[in-house]
């Protein structure tokens, strides 16, 4: 039995306009899985991953890592969200630091390394997405997807636990997307426990060991990826169609094998 | 370094360079050129006084205005001295003093010559004295008494009828009297002579002249309770000046430095008479034709332009209010003036420069001075709104909400509410848990295991009862204010000034209890607080004030950010308010600059380090400049806070996030991530504040800072040439700001980061 590395348990979220936009959802995240979050737009998807490491305080609900309650205001959130990676849609790089200083920050400052230390770390991370030969750019003379793979360095650097992707190649041009894929594709391979919000269904089915598909705030199927293609109930289906019918899965398919 | 500055200079380049440089140097020569000829008219009229007799004396009874002179000439003027009609007079003897009260008027004179004129009659009374005494100088105390004073310390009193002589202890020859009311009375002589009376003048005692002076006081002028002038053959200007502890004036003398005279003790030039008009404003004048205003109390003395053709010697001037002025002097002559010459443009050259070179030569010293002076505060003003501005900014954009606070754990809610309380009540030493083995490590200890176990939240209960100890205290706090606020006596809207009053609520004379009003804001937070808690629910269900029935508005007290709040009431009071009169009461209100100044400078009392000294001797010592310091500070961190906050609000939410999403917490994300790219976003901005900073630096010469302004007006009431010292004041100024506009381009083109800033977000 592997290991439960992040669980949710009923969390509701009501905004304070009064959306309720997450209405009870639970789900598990073993060691080594990864988990892909799939959706339509307002379902609730980027809500759930941003209560998980309290970007977002949930109304409702508990979440532990490893067994411990994280959402309480007794818990040190600082020292959870540096064991738990998050890779955002617009890369929210630094855009004052380099490449180096981007990946080094939290280490040195989170984790009270010497510069030293954090730089050997931050090398290796950065050789793992490929950008040994960009370390000294500044963000913004990056292509969107070397900013995303610094990104997933700079989250990678700190070790976590659990890797949680917001959408992560929405902001990518098309070409672009292919590289950050075979990065995130690769890490899974490796073990790594994500949970992976997304709109590539072709990647979510190839890469997700799980999916979960919310709709309106509910967790509305929850299963292998291969309710990708029998989904088990006809909210799936539909959502699925809608998609399929501007977006063909082959095209996907060669994105990310290339 | 020069191709830089060309090239920031020139986005065009090179060859509209030349022209705009064609072009403004066109222009400076057609502003300059018409400018050559300016009329300098005197603010004195020349009067026909149809005598040729010496004046030496003149009274105004609030109609009519006398004149007296040799041979007992005595002129009336009806209309404040334009015209005069010679009185039939009824001595022959020089008259040397008059004065008059209630309407009466009382002139004395050489060989104890002395006459008094009821109110509203046409005859002169003759109580001339015998023996002879030559009475140099007269003040009435009533309608129909006096006291005269003379040659050897000969002091003689006339009241009901009789003349008494009284003694001054003293045998130097007395020059002039002067009483503020019945009772109380100056008298000054040759060599320093100062003598008082509290008893309408039976009494004399002696009162030490002020260190260094030695020369005749020739004149005074005793104004009000807080001030009395005199004057002295030498130039000096000697002045008394009232403590506000209830210390009236009289007793402790001063010379005045002149800044004008380049903060010399005196003019240089005989002077004769003074007369006072307002605490701060007087007039005097000396033989050889010399009139001179002051509006500050004697620090800037403009000399007043000579309309005679010749010098003829002023024997006394008048103010008949506070513009109408006489003087009268030698060979008949009388002037008369309707603005005592504030008009600058009237003034004459004390120091005729007729060639620019000389000019420039002459105030280059000056006005170097004036920028250094500028740009000390400046500097210090930067720093200081500079560091207000960026906490100000982050106090605004802190997310930290009333409910946050609840939601502390235990720990944290002692160590930020309760041990800060017990420190300033210093009521309920916390620490004295175990009176017999307290220490400070032991004390240490217990808070860490009491933070080990104390991670939880409060629960409703003890939120309700913390709610209901702040309670308390805010009643108690304002309930204790109340009898102040009573004693102020204020009705209706007038209670909008009570803050004023609870702050200082005795006046000139107290001092300035700032903890009244600070209770007073502490205690109606601590009320609203402890409202807000008592009737706290536990999940903090968002209880909003609805008077949706009137008007739509909700007020979700749990959203309270407090650090907001305080920040903004601080913004809103410092940009809502002139500048000026920040100045004003930060100065002379507040008094910041002997608040603060000196007590930090006897701290650095025996420093020797070169910064810190400078600090003491340059700064500190100068109470004007620290308020100076101070109110541009102030001021400029409250417009700088809005700026950075504005810059603050440019970064996209997402950068704060993925600070917090790697494990720094709020202040590290603000001060690595948010700071770093908000300042450089808003250099452009701050340019324009600090450039504004300069600028506004030049208000401090209202609180008497001798700075570039301040040097700019010296100088033009010595040389009034007013287009040169302005102008040279004007370019000045410029080449501060543009090096300062400059170095902060150059300072934008460096810390320029590809990707951030105007072209959009990484």
């Amino acid at each position: 039995m592997p290991e439960n590395v992040l669980s949710v348990t009923d969390m509701h979220k009501i905004y304070p306009g009064g959306v309720h936009a997450v209405r009870g959802i639970s789900f598990e995240v073993n060691e080594g899985e990864s988990v892909a979050i799939i959706g339509s737009s307002g379902s609730g998807k980027s809500t759930v991953l941003r209560c998980i490491n309290r970007l977002i305080e949930p109304t409702e609900g508990v979440v532990r890592l490893r067994g411990e309650h994280i959402n309480t205001p007794g818990a040190d959130i600082n020292d959870v969200r540096s064991r738990i990676g998050m890779v955002f849609q617009s890369f929210e790089l630094f855009a004052h630091l380099k490449v180096i200083d981007n990946v080094t920050l939290g280490l040195r400052h989170v984790r009270k390394m010497s510069k030293v230390e954090a730089e050997e770390i931050a090398m290796s991370v950065l050789e793992r997405v490929d950008l040994l030969d960009r370390v000294d750019a500044y963000p913004g003379n990056l292509s969107g997807g070397q900013k995303q793979r610094v990104a997933i360095a700079r989250a990678l650097a700190m070790r976590p636990e659990v890797m949680l992707f917001d959408e992560p190649t929405s902001a990518l041009d098309p070409e672009l997307i292919g590289s950050v894929l075979a990065t995130i594709r690769g890490l899974a391979d490796e073990g790594m426990t994500m949970v992976i919000v997304t709109h590539e269904i072709g990647f979510a089915r190839d890469v997700a060991d799980r999916i979960i598909y919310l709709d309106e705030g509910v967790v509305a199927e929850d299963g292998p990826s291969s309710i990708i293609e029998n989904p088990r109930t006809e909210r799936l289906r539909r959502f699925l169609s809608s998609i399929h019918e501007d977006e063909s899965p082959e095209q996907i398919e060669t994105d990310v094998s290339s | 370094m020069s191709e830089a500055v060309s090239r920031v200079l020139s986005p065009l380049g090179k060859k509209s360079n030349r022209l705009v440089a064609i072009l403004s140097s066109l222009i400076l020569i057609t502003l300059i050129t018409p400018a050559q000829a300016v009329d300098y008219n005197s603010g004195w009229d020349v009067a026909d006084s149809g005598t040729e007799a010496d004046l030496f004396t003149s009274t105004y009874d609030g109609e009519s205005v006398f004149a007296f002179g040799a041979g007992g000439t005595i002129l009336q003027s009806a209309d404040k001295g334009a015209t005069w009609v010679q009185l039939e007079s009824p001595s022959t003897t020089d008259l040397h003093a008059s004065d008059s009260v209630e309407g009466a008027i009382a002139v004395v004179g050489l060989g104890g010559a002395a006459f008094l004129r009821a109110d509203s009659s046409d005859t002169w009374l003759d109580i001339s004295l015998n023996p002879p005494v030559d009475f140099r100088g007269m003040a009435m105390t009533s309608a129909t008494s006096l006291v005269a004073v003379g040659p050897e310390g000969a002091i003689w009193q006339y009241s009901s009828d009789v003349w008494m002589e009284r003694d001054s202890g003293v045998v130097t020859d007395l020059n002039d009297v002067s009483f503020l009311d019945t009772t109380l009375g100056m008298i000054v002589g040759d060599s320093g002579t100062i003598l008082a009376t509290d008893d309408g003048g039976e009494n004399w005692e002696y009162r030490e002249a002020p260190e260094g002076l030695v020369a005749d006081i020739v004149a005074l002028d005793y104004y009000s309770e807080i001030r009395i002038y005199a004057v002295t053959d030498e130039g000096n200007i000697v002045k008394s000046v009232g403590m506000t502890s209830g210390t009236s004036a009289g007793y402790v003398w001063e010379l005045v430095e002149i800044e004008s005279a380049g903060r010399a003790t005196s003019l240089g030039l005989e002077l004769g008479s003074i007369d006072v008009s307002s605490v701060n404003k007087f007039l005097v004048s000396g033989p050889s034709g010399y009139a001179a205003l002051s509006l500050d109390g004697g620090n800037i003395i403009t000399s007043q332009m000579n309309p005679l053709p010749s010098a003829k010697d002023f024997n006394h001037i008048l103010f008949l209010n506070l513009f109408d002025a006489v003087i009268v002097g030698a060979d008949g002559v009388i002037l008369f003036s309707e603005n005592a010459g504030e008009d600058e443009a009237v003034g004459f050259q004390v120091i005729d420069y007729g060639d620019f070179g000389q000019f420039v030569e002459y105030s280059k010293g000056m006005l170097l001075d004036g920028l250094f002076a500028t740009i000390r505060i400046v500097l210090f003003g930067i720093v200081l709104g500079f560091f207000l501005g960026v906490v100000l900014s982050m106090m605004k954009t802190a997310p930290t909400t009333l409910k946050d606070i609840a939601q502390l754990d235990r720990y944290s809610i002692i160590r930020i509410i309760l041990i800060p309380f017990c420190i300033i009540e210093a009521a309920i030493p916390f620490v004295r848990l175990n009176e017999k083995s307290w220490s400070a490590t032991r004390a240490v200890g217990r808070l860490r295991t009491l933070s080990a176990t104390s991670t939880r939240p409060l629960n409703t209960l003890a939120l309700r009862t913390l709610g209901l100890g702040m309670l308390y205290c805010g009643i108690k706090f304002i309930s204790a204010l109340v009898p102040i606020v009573r004693a102020l006596n204020l009705e209706g809207l007038e209670y909008i000034y009570a803050p004023i009053g609870l702050i200082s609520p005795d006046g000139i004379n107290g001092e300035l209890y700032f903890g009244n009003f600070f209770q007073a804001l502490l205690g109606i937070a601590l009320i609203l607080l402890g409202l807000l808690f008592l009737t706290s629910r536990e999940f903090f269900v968002k209880r909003e004030l609805r008077l949706s029935h009137i008007w739509h508005w909700n007020v979700n007290f749990w959203g309270v950010r407090p650090l907001n709040a305080v920040a903004t009431v601080y913004t809103d009071l410092f940009r809502n308010t002139p500048l000026i009169v920040q100045f004003m009461f930060i100065h002379f209100g507040v008094q910041f600059g002997k608040l603060l100044g000196d007590p930090a400078a006897a701290f650095l009392e025996g420093e020797t380090n070169f910064f810190l000294v400078y600090i003491r001797d340059t700064i500190l010592s100068d109470r004007a400049c620290v308020s100076a310091i101070f109110a541009l500070g102030l001021n400029s961190g409250a417009y700088q806070c809005e700026t950075i906050r504005g810059a603050i609000a440019a970064i996209p939410s997402g950068q704060m996030e993925a600070g917090r999403s790697i494990g720094l917490n709020y202040m590290q994300t603000m001060g690595l991530v948010i700071m770093p790219q908000a300042i450089r976003i808003c250099i452009p901005p701050m340019g324009n504040e600090m450039v504004n900073l300069v600028l506004n630096s030049s208000l401090a010469m209202v609180i008497g800072y001798a700075e570039l302004t301040r040097k700019g007006r010296l100088i033009n009431a010595v040389t009034f040439q007013l287009f040169w010292g302005y102008g040279m004041v004007l370019v000045s100024y410029f080449v501060v700001t543009w090096t300062l506009a400059l170095l902060l381009r150059h300072l934008e083109n460096k810390s320029r980061i590809p990707g951030l800033g105007i072209s959009g977000g990484a």
